[in-house]
Order: C-alpha cells, then sequence, then structure tokens
C-alpha cells in the first residue's frame, strides 16, 4: 500500500499536451477516480503513474519516493488495462499465476493463491479452461484478479466496466467497492462515467482537455463545483446552466440570458456575481432537484414563468422541460401537478444558485 | 443412393456433407470462374510431374535417339531408384544439403529472432536501420555467389582484415569451403527470417506485453513465456519455408566453389545440374527430382500439421 503524490505532471505528445500540469495527493488506500470525458488525457495520467510512459514535466512519488530509476517490472503495480490484456494463449490458471511464477513463489504457494484468487473472483470452475474462451464479464474478473494475486503497492483500473452490459457493470461496481475495501489498497480508477465515480470514489479528480478541473470527495465536487465544467460535468440529470449578459439597473442586477430571457438576481447569487466588477457575462447554475413550484418559500428565491414543453418520467419522479423564451430549464415536478403546455411559475431557490463567470469558468462568491 | 441420404438428413444443412450440399444446391458459381485456371494449372504442374514420373523408370537420355514419349522402349523397372539409393554421390550431395539446413537454418532462426526482438521497440533510426537489413535478401543470389566468392579470396578482404596469409585459401579447402558458402547463405537468408520473425512479433498485442512486464516478468520470461507462444505458427512457417528453400541452394555455391573442391560443396541442385548439362542422364534426374520432391512434401506436411494441431 502506498501513498502517491502527482507533481506538476505535464505530457506533451509533440506540439500536443495531452496532460497540463496536474497535481494530486492520494493517501495510502484511498480510492481515487480520475474523471473526465473521452480524450482528455485520463489513460495518459494512469501511463505515467505506472511508468508505462514517461512525463514530459514533473514528478510522481510513490510513498514520497521517486520510481522514475525502477524499471516497470520492479514497480510492484498493478494494472487493469482498458481491454483487459488478458494471455488469451494460457489457461485461466497460468494468467492467474503468471505474476507469481516470474517471481519464483513455491509450487504449492502459487497453487494455495491462485485458488483462493479464483474462489474470491468466482472463475474456480473455469480454471483449467482457455482464457479466451470466457466471456468479457469473466475477463473482467480475470484481469483484477490478476493484478490483485501478487498484491501490488497500487491498483490503477483504466475504464474497468466500460466494456461489460449494463446489469453486470452494476454488479462489479459494488464489487469493486467491496475488493477496495477488503484489499485495503490504494487504487485509481479511470472513467467517463460521472456515476461510477460518484458511487465507488473517496476522491473525485475531474479532468477537462488535460487540466485538472476540481480534486475533492464526491459531495463536495458535487455542492461545490469551483467551475462551470465541474457544475456542467458531475450531476444527473445535470444542472441548469444559461449563460447571459449581466445588467444593472436601478440597484436591481439582472441576467439577461441569450435566449431573450431574463433572471432577476437576488439573495446570495445577487452576491456571488457582483463579487467580481470585471464580470461581465455569467453563467447562472441550478440543479432541477432544487427548483421547486407553487408557493414561493424565502424572500430572495427568483420567480420565473414558463411552459411546460415535456414530461418525462424519471423512476417514480417527473422531470420537467420548462420553456423560458428561448432558454430551457430541467425541473422535478415536485407537487405532480404539472401538465404539458401549462404556463407555470417556478422557483429558483437564490441559496442553492450557482455563479460562474462566463469566461474563465470559475465559480464566484463560493465558500 | 444420394437420394437416400438426401432424405434422411431432411435436407438439416447443418448436418449435411459438402458434397450433399453441392448435391443439393449445384456447385458455387465461384467454380465456373476458377475452373479455367484450375485446369491449366493442372496441366502446368501434374503434366511434368506424370512425365518425371514416366521418365524416371526408364534409361531414357537425350542421346538415345527416340524422343522422350518412346522412352517405354527401355524401361527398367525402376533401377533408377536402386541406382540413386546406392550412389555415394547422390548421398554426399544429399548430406551436405542437409548440413547447410541444419547449420545455417538454425543460425538463421536465432539471429532473425534477436534482431527482431531489438526492432519491436521503437528507437532513432529503426527506418534506415530496417532497410539496410531487408537488403541482402533483395540481392540476385547469384550476385551475392559473386560478392562471397571476391570476399574468399586468397588475397581477398576476410584474409587481409584477419590478417592470415594469401595461401590461407576458403574457397579451395576442403572444410573451409563449406564454411564459406554456409557464411553466405546465413548473411543472404537471415533478413527474410528477421522480417517474417518480426511481423509475428509484432502480432503479440503490446499490451499483453506490458501486462506482463507489470506483473513482474522479466524481458525474458516474458519473451518465452508470452511472445514465443504466440508466435509458433509463425515460427513453424519460417523454419519450414526456409528448410524446403536450403533444398533449391544453387546460385551461391555454383558462384563460389562450382561445387568443389572435388565435390566436397556439391549440393542436391548442384548435382542434379551437373548430371542434367554435364552427364546427360536425365532420367536419372527426374528420378532424385521426385524423389527429393516427395521427401521435401512429406516434411512439409508434417511441419505444418504440427502446427495446425496447435
Ligand atoms: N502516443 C500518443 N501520441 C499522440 N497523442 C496521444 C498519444 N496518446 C494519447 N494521445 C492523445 O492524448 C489525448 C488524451 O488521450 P487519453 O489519455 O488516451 O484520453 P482518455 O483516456 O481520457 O480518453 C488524446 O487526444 C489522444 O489523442
Ligand atoms: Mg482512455
Amino acid at each position: 500500500m502506498s501513498s502517491i503524490q502527482i507533481q506538476n505532471v505535464t505530457k506533451r505528445f509533440g506540439d500536443f499536451t495531452a496532460v497540463d500540469n496536474i497535481s494530486i495527493d492520494i493517501e495510502e488506500g484511498e480510492f481515487v477516480a480520475l474523471l473526465g470525458p473521452s480524450g482528455c488525457g485520463k489513460t495518459t495520467t494512469m501511463n505515467m503513474i505506472a511508468g508505462l510512459e514517461d512525463a514530459t514535466e514533473g514528478a510522481i512519488l510513490f510513498d514520497n519516493q521517486d520510481l522514475g530509476h525502477v524499471r516497470m517490472q520492479d514497480r510492484n503495480i498493478g494494472f487493469v488495462f482498458q481491454n483487459y490484456a488478458i494471455f488469451t494463449h494460457l489457461s485461466v490458471y497460468k494468467n492467474l499465476s503468471y505474476g507469481l511464477e516470474v517471481k519464483k513463489v513455491g509450487k504449492s504457494e502459487i497453487e494455495r493463491r491462485v485458488k483462493a484468487m479464483a474462489d474470491r473472483m468466482s472463475i474456480s470452475h473455469r480454471l483449467d479452461q482457455p482464457a479466451s474462451s470466457l466471456s468479457v464479464n469473466e475477463m473482467q474478473k480475470l484481469a483484477i484478479g490478476r493484478s490483485a494475486i501478487v498484491e501490488p503497492r497500487i491498483f490503477l483500473l483504466d475504464e474497468p466496466l466500460s466494456n461489460l452490459d449494463a446489469g453486470f457493470r452494476a454488479y462489479m461496481r459494488a464489487e469493486l467497492k467491496v475488493l477496495q475495501h477488503e484489499f485495503g489498497q490504494t487504487m485509481i480508477y479511470v472513467t467517463h462515467d460521472q456515476i461510477e465515480a460518484m458511487s465507488l470514489a473517496d476522491k473525485i479528480a475531474i479532468i477537462d482537455q488535460g487540466k485538472l478541473m476540481q480534486y475533492g470527495a464526491p459531495l463536495d465536487i458535487y455542492n461545490d463545483p469551483q467551475n462551470r465544467f465541474v457544475a456542467n460535468f458531475v450531476g444527473s440529470p445535470r444542472m441548469n446552466l444559461v449563460d447571459g449578459e449581466l445588467r444593472e439597473e436601478q440597484g436591481a442586477l439582472r441576467l439577461m440570458l441569450h435566449g431573450g430571457a431574463e433572471i432577476r438576481l437576488d439573495g446570495q447569487v445577487k452576491t456571488a456575481f457582483t463579487s467580481d466588477a470585471k464580470v461581465h457575462s455569467g453563467s447562472f447554475g441550478i440543479r432541477p432537484q432544487d427548483i421547486y413550484f407553487g408557493e414561493k418559500r424565502a424572500d430572495n428565491d427568483i420567480r420565473m414563468q414558463g411552459k411546460v414543453e415535456v414530461l418525462e418520467r424519471v423512476g417514480p419522479k417527473r422531470l420537467a422541460y420548462l420553456q423560458v423564451q428561448e432558454t430551457m430549464f430541467l425541473a422535478f415536478d415536485d407537487q405532480a401537478q404539472l401538465r404539458v403546455g401549462d404556463d407555470v411559475p417556478f422557483y429558483l431557490p437564490s441559496g442553492a444558485s450557482m455563479a460562474f463567470d462566463l469566461e474563465s469558468g470559475r465559480r464566484l462568491g463560493g465558500q | 443412393m444420394t437420394d437416400q441420404t438426401l432424405t434422411d438428413t431432411t435436407g438439416n444443412a447443418d448436418t449435411m456433407g459438402y458434397w450433399q450440399k453441392v448435391a443439393r444446391d449445384g456447385p458455387r458459381m465461384g467454380f465456373w470462374f476458377v475452373l479455367p485456371t484450375l485446369l491449366l494449372l493442372l496441366f502446368i504442374v501434374v503434366f511434368p510431374l506424370l512425365m518425371q514420373l514416366y521418365l524416371s523408370f526408364t534409361w531414357w537420355t537425350p542421346l538415345e535417339g527416340i524422343p522422350w514419349y518412346q522412352a517405354w522402349e527401355v524401361f527398367n523397372w525402376g533401377e533408377n531408384y536402386w541406382f540413386m539409393i546406392t550412389d555415394p554421390r547422390f548421398w554426399g550431395a544429399l548430406w551436405r544439403t542437409v548440413l547447410i539446413m541444419i547449420v545455417a537454418v538454425p543460425a538463421q532462426f536465432f539471429l532473425g529472432m534477436a534482431l527482431a526482438y531489438l526492432f519491436i521497440d521503437k528507437f532513432p533510426g529503426r527506418k534506415i536501420f530496417y532497410s539496410i537489413m531487408l537488403t541482402p535478401m533483395m540481392i540476385v543470389p547469384a550476385v551475392v555467389g559473386l560478392m562471397f566468392f571476391l570476399l574468399f579470396q586468397g588475397t581477398g578482404p576476410v584474409n587481409d582484415h584477419l590478417g592470415l596469409p594469401a595461401e590461407f585459401s576458403w574457397l579451395t579447402d576442403v572444410n573451409r569451403a563449406m564454411i564459406s558458402v554456409i557464411i553466405a547463405d546465413i548473411w543472404q537468408w537471415t533478413p527474410l527470417m528477421f522480417l517474417i520473425l518480426l511481423a509475428g512479433m509484432l502480432g503479440v498485442p503490446s499490451d499483453q506485453l506490458l501486462a506482463a512486464k507489470l506483473l513482474g516478468g522479466s524481458n525474458w520470461q516474458n519473451f518465452v513465456k508470452i511472445i514465443l507462444p504466440r508466435m509458433k505458427t509463425v515460427i513453424i512457417i519460417a523454419l519450414v519455408l526456409r528448410a524446403v528453400e536450403c533444398f533449391k541452394i544453387f546460385d551461391l555455391v555454383f558462384i563460389m566453389t562450382k561445387g568443389g573442391p572435388g565435390v566436397q560443396t556439391e549440393t542436391i541442385s548442384v548435382f542434379l545440374y551437373k548430371q542434367t548439362f554435364g552427364d546427360l542422364e536425365w532420367a536419372y534426374v527426374a528420378t532424385i527430382g521426385l524423389s527429393i520432391l516427395i521427401a521435401l512434401s512429406i516434411l512439409a506436411v508434417k511441419g505444418l500439421s504440427y502446427m495446425a494441431k496447435k
């Protein structure tokens, strides 16, 4: 088990910067997710941690120790590849035993550990079969078991669940959490699926175009996104983010939305928008579950009026698409009384609303 | 009978044999497309073989004064085969061919494998080295023969470099002539081995190699346990190909030593050449040619079926 410090790491391929000055501290035994859209540099970051690729700049320390001079095979890093990289010419048993055999572990010891791991991953009945005959789901388990059996100092998983079918993915997600607990291992986990990251990780590093956008516990990131990208990326359904120009008239501050509508800012979110006088265009954010209908609940909540375009069932609730001029707001129909075509008032609670600078994407007036 | 089997299987395509399906559906359209070529090939391949078989059972030579198709007049009941089995010159030539094979092919294999292993990683100048590496096999074998003929002259560059006197001869020495020929063959054909093995090696998924490395396997362990087993097919193809080609070795030997000194470097091909154009023993040549063909076919089929089994 190791702690990992990623210090100002940059990776360039020619002129292209795949990873841009990323720093992440990972404590011993932590489960960290690297989250970001496809092509943002997650795999590249993982490869650098594993030593498959060298950082152009910066350093990666394990227990405060630079492994730059240590050969890849001596780093003792568990790595589960995106496509598993199962040795398809070997049996399941030989796959599991590979990491032990090359270290010249005794035969009976190997047998004991392989059996135990196969049991743990519930692939015992497959041990003698060629690995190429396994289903994708079983390959996934084998890939994890093969890495886990050598008790690596850290465990890296690159999109381990993205090839699985939906049912097994949900199962494996729970399974991974249990495994991480059992192994007590420092784990880094790459995914582009924010739900996966939110439900599994102790901490999430959100990456966009090679840059670290935010690093923190899932709930902190959810409740307190530091920029527009994170606000937009995390949460399902997505946060309403509407862009416009700030206009001040007779002490009233309004956000003139690009779609023609306007938001009369009030309360905390107004303070947030005014916290930086240089900001002229902003982005207003509110999560669908924070919008409410019916009676106004607090003085400085912001009243809007919109037409119900679509009602969509999401589990037991209904998601309403509210059209305000050219702008669409998503909100949960908390009173279960909306009908398509209704022109209804709804409220944006000022305390739950977020303000972003449209140009830099930076959160304004955050805690 | 055919009707019977057809009704037995009640037209279930899975349990039907190939010919049953053809009987039901008629030959596939592609069959008519390849038919002309097939007939032509049959003529080109089968006709000379039959002719060879026919001649090998006669005393016929072009000096006989009768056309080859009348060779039955000198039919000799397989005496050529008996003569071959008891001909020390034949066995000598065969042994020397096999000797070249068992020395040169493994040497080419190990060198080719080592070079291929160097080339799976990217390094500066890889493309240039790659092109240079492949040059020898592009050169016409006769030219390679000439090159090594010049290199191994008593006053040639080899002796010069090794500081050996001009009397230290390579090509006219009983043992060293063979060594020279083998060296030339290794030089020319290692690149082919390298090329085939590199293709096979690049076919080994790189992420599996990385996985093996990350699991702690040393380069050698990963080579033996991951790369080699995955290359088995390619290795067998390369070895069979080169082994069979050894029997064709002619240009090198003919230009470097003419099979000499004496018959010290006479290979099967050179021997056949001498029999054909020197002694005009065409029926005997047919006998040997056919026998070698059969032996090699068995060898190749055995090798390839071993491969198919794995
Ligand atoms: N070896 C490479 N050479 C050039 N560009 C690369 C290389 N590897 C990755 N990239 C680029 O770096 C970016 C990040 O890639 P990657 O880390 O694989 O993204 P992710 O895993 O987040 O989908 C991509 O735009 C990709 O095209
Ligand atoms: Mg990736």
